[in-house]
């Protein structure tokens, strides 16, 4: 078993160290003390939302929604509190059930009306921004508590808060697909739906739980995308669907369903930001960055995609000597 | 070289053989096909029909042999080669564009131009020509799609002929047409054949074919089993022909109980099943005989909870039951392994534990947790049982063979424990010695007292493994009797005849 988890992450981890040596080799800054805390922030917020997405991927299925649906949670949650005087932890509480009910819709629709989730969750996506929009007039609502702060700068061990929770969210979402029927059911499904429906696995059910765990996942971005700010806006989130998706496939997650090691997802979250941040450290305009991002992006699924031609055009190289 | 004794054919294959992966789909076949003739091509599935017409039709390339045109030998190396040659083929699945017109269609990838433009008027008044040639009353401007079967299959056939073709080659063209569509369809190519078109003709439908065809080809295990000269044009002779011998080895054992596990009364559904009853015992293989269309799988999807039932009872166990999803079904204690294990049957992304747990996900752990332990340990079990390639143990399924991908399939209901096996064209695509394994199987299912009902087109299959065979026509269960007292003529004429009375 641990062997098989090794087998499935030593691909990403490998390409991932190979890109963390070249901008640590390259760039002496990327290896200061700041600079690595900083990645760790930066990241941990692609990295959750990523589990959400790369589920939805697992199950056969495509979550374009969860950037707008994070801009609609800031407003709500900063509004609750600055706003309407609702306790900043029943507040948070609140921001997971909206995320989770946002979940519900994009599965329902989906899974139930049977409306393929590109179109759902791309609906999605506008309209989940357009809602963030009605709240306190489009404005930012900002200096929101005292006690958002600490939940995304905080320390323990010395180690940022962050950290610990995409641990513990990778952690629980590994032991979801791997020793639970329903994690189980999410692979069955985006393998092949008539096939599950055949062996009685409920199709339906199972993507709808797929896109409620995206919805959850999304929320605790949420907070801490609030918390990082201090605020709720409804411009947070733009592109971050699309980081999400690129750190499932970078990470190897097949979008045909059913294939993949969501521990590939940190994996392929860590990458981008690790080059994103060495490029920033090293001047190059965002422009450039973005290109960057996408060149990564075709990269890593064609070496995907060739595995069986590079591995053939290697064998008959060693052969040839 | 025997020459036909009117004409020069206007094709001919000479001895021609064709190897897929060492196994032979055409051996030394040599056919002859004349302007003006409807050349009928006979055989059961698998004979190498499909493999000879894409031969003609510029698929497939012959590994021996030749193919002659008027005397000439020349090689038809891609599709397009055979369309420029005159070879025109309608397949069983229509190759029109459903949103464009009938015009479009017919002249689909060669519209005619005007500079770069396509010249509507000119496509039109030459759509309308070629209809009007073969007196079919279609607008050429309606769209494709809001056409009928049969009407599609007219326009199919006008796009063929309107590239001149010489040889028309219909795969199959009446499955989906009834008896008023197949006699105009069967007009139609009687006028085609007045004009000198060749057609060669491929159906499984006895009848139909006898009254349409000059002469007749059976095929049977790659081989020509009755030339067009030796060919009398009736039905006992192509029967007599396609049946042969029975010569493969079957190792049926009897365990069937007088217990009635199973008791299903006038199950009607809105998917073709009109009203079936049967009995199934404890320990008994049950044979459901019939053509494609003809109720068997609707029967068996209705009993799994696919298909809602209409009217009817089910009693299974003395307990009369109405399964509304597979789930419900599986939890009775009910398999179905389907006919086509590729779309509905395999979870390629698994290797072969995940396969065979698929359906006893709830079974594996409690509080909807699986124990990986258990799985691998049952599965290891099930491999070693039903001797699977130890590959299957890593390997995703896509990379065992078929005979290894349906055990897999079956072992996935052993693992889950189930009472009854609906079986549908089980060893369909598998190798002999895999066929030979599945039949253990059966043998080994009923000893331990479960139920089959088993689903064959292989009427040699189902006579020589069922207990009872059920004949199955138009949604309705025409007669129970042992398997010992049916005939494979029986089935075949059932088949044939049956086919015919569905489309009445």
């Amino acid at each position: 078993m641990k062997a098989q988890t090794l087998r499935e992450i030593a691909g990403p981890l490998a390409a991932m160290l190979i890109v963390v040596a070249f901008v640590a080799l390259t760039t002496p800054s990327f290896r200061d003390l700041g600079n690595l805390n900083n990645l760790i922030l930066q990241v941990s917020i692609i990295a959750i939302v990523a589990v959400g997405s790369t589920i939805v991927i697992f199950a056969g299925g495509i979550d374009l929604s969860p950037g707008s649906a994070i801009a609609l949670m800031t407003v709500v949650f900063a509004s609750a509190v600055k706003l309407w005087g609702v306790p900043f932890f029943l507040a948070m509480g609140m921001t997971v059930v909206i995320g989770l009910l946002l979940g519900l819709l994009n599965g329902a629709l989906t899974a139930y009306l049977r409306i393929p989730s590109f179109i759902t969750t791309l609906a999605a996506l506008s309209a989940f921004r357009g809602v963030a929009f009605m709240f306190n007039n489009g404005s930012p609502v900002s200096q929101v508590s005292l006690l958002l702060e600490p939940i995304f700068y905080g320390r323990l061990f010395g180690l940022p808060l962050p950290l610990y929770y995409v641990v513990a969210i990778y952690a629980l979402g590994f032991w979801f697909l791997r020793y639970t029927a329903a994690g189980r059911s999410v692979y069955a499904v985006g393998g092949n739906p008539n096939a599950a429906r055949l062996s009685g696995i409920d199709v339906r059910r199972t993507q709808l739980l797929a896109f409620a765990i995206a919805g959850v996942c999304a929320a605790f971005g949420a907070i801490l995308m609030a918390a990082r700010l201090n605020s709720g806006s409804p411009n947070y989130g733009v592109g971050l669907e699309l980081s999400a998706i690129a750190a499932a496939v970078i990470g190897g997650a097949s979008l045909a369903g059913g294939r993949g090691n969501i521990l590939n997802s940190a994996i392929g979250a860590m990458t981008i930001v690790v080059v994103q941040n060495g490029l920033n450290l090293n001047a190059v305009p965002t422009s450039v960055q973005n290109v960057v991002t996408g060149a990564i992006i075709v990269l890593a699924v064609g070496i995907d995609m060739w595995r069986a031609e590079i591995t053939r055009f290697l064998s008959v190289m060693l052969n040839r000597n | 070289m025997p020459v036909h004794p009117t004409s020069q054919p206007l094709w001919e294959l000479d001895s021609v053989t064709k190897r897929f992966a060492g196994i032979v789909a055409n051996d030394r076949i040599s056919l002859r096909i004349h302007a003006g003739e409807i050349h009928g091509l006979m055989g059961e599935n698998g004979c190498g029909k499909s493999t000879l017409i894409k031969m003609l039709s510029g698929a497939h390339q012959p590994d021996e042999g030749r193919i002659l045109r008027l005397g000439a030998v020349t090689s038809l190396p891609t599709p397009t080669a055979a369309r420029e040659a005159g070879v025109s083929t309608v397949f069983q699945e229509f190759s029109l564009v459903p949103h464009l017109s009938v015009a479009e269609n017919i002249y689909l990838g060669r519209w005619p131009k005007k500079g770069a433009r396509v010249d509507w008027a000119a496509m039109r008044a030459g759509a309308t020509r070629v209809l009007g040639e073969m007196a079919i009353a279609i607008d050429p401007d309606s769209t494709v799609s809001s056409l009928s079967v049969a009407e599609q299959q007219m326009v199919e056939i006008a796009k063929a002929l309107a590239s001149e073709a010489t040889l028309l080659i219909l795969d199959e063209p009446t499955t989906a047409l009834g008896l008023t569509e197949i006699a105009r369809l069967h007009e139609l190519l009687r006028r085609l054949k007045a004009k000198g078109v060749a057609i060669l003709y491929i159906s499984h439908r006895l009848d139909e074919v006898v009254d349409l065809v000059d002469t007749v080809t059976v095929l049977k295990e790659g081989k020509v089993a009755a030339s067009a000269e030796e060919s009398v044009v009736s039905i006992p002779f192509i029967v007599k022909v396609m049946v042969g011998e029975v010569g493969e080895h079957y190792p049926k054992e009897h365990n069937a109980t007088s217990e009635i596990v199973l008791s299903v009364r006038n199950l009607t559904t809105a998917s073709r099943v009109r009203g079936v009853s049967f009995d199934l015992r404890r320990g008994e293989v049950l044979g459901l005989g019939g053509v494609l269309g003809s109720g068997r799988t609707e029967t068996a999807r209705a009993l799994f909870g696919l298909d809602p039932h209409l009217s009817g009872e089910v009693i299974w166990k003395g307990r009369p039951v109405s399964f509304k999803s597979p789930r419900e079904a599986i939890a009775a204690g009910f398999a179905l392994v389907p006919e086509n294990r590729k779309f509905d049957g395999l979870f390629f992304n698994f290797a072969g534990f995940p396969n065979l747990s698929a359906a006893s996900l709830d079974r594996l752990g409690q509080h909807g947790l699986i124990s990986l332990a258990r799985e691998a340990e049952t599965g290891r079990r099930m491999i070693a049982d039903l001797a699977i390639t130890p590959a299957a143990e890593s390997k995703t399924v896509g990379f065992l063979s078929g005979g290894n991908q349906q055990k897999i399939v079956i072992g996935r209901w052993l693992f889950a424990n189930a009472e009854l096996f609906i079986l549908d064209e089980p060893t369909q695509g598998i190798d002999i010695g895999a066929k030979i394994a599945v039949y253990q199987l059966i043998n080994g299912l009923t000893r331990a007292g479960k139920s089959v009902i088993l689903i064959s087109s292989d009427h040699d299959e189902l006579i020589a493994m069922a207990d009872r065979i059920a004949i199955i026509a138009h949604g309705q269960i025409t007669a129970i009797r042992p398997a010992s007292e049916v005939q494979k003529t029986d089935l075949v004429l059932a088949a044939g005849l049956g086919a015919a009375e569905e489309a009445a």
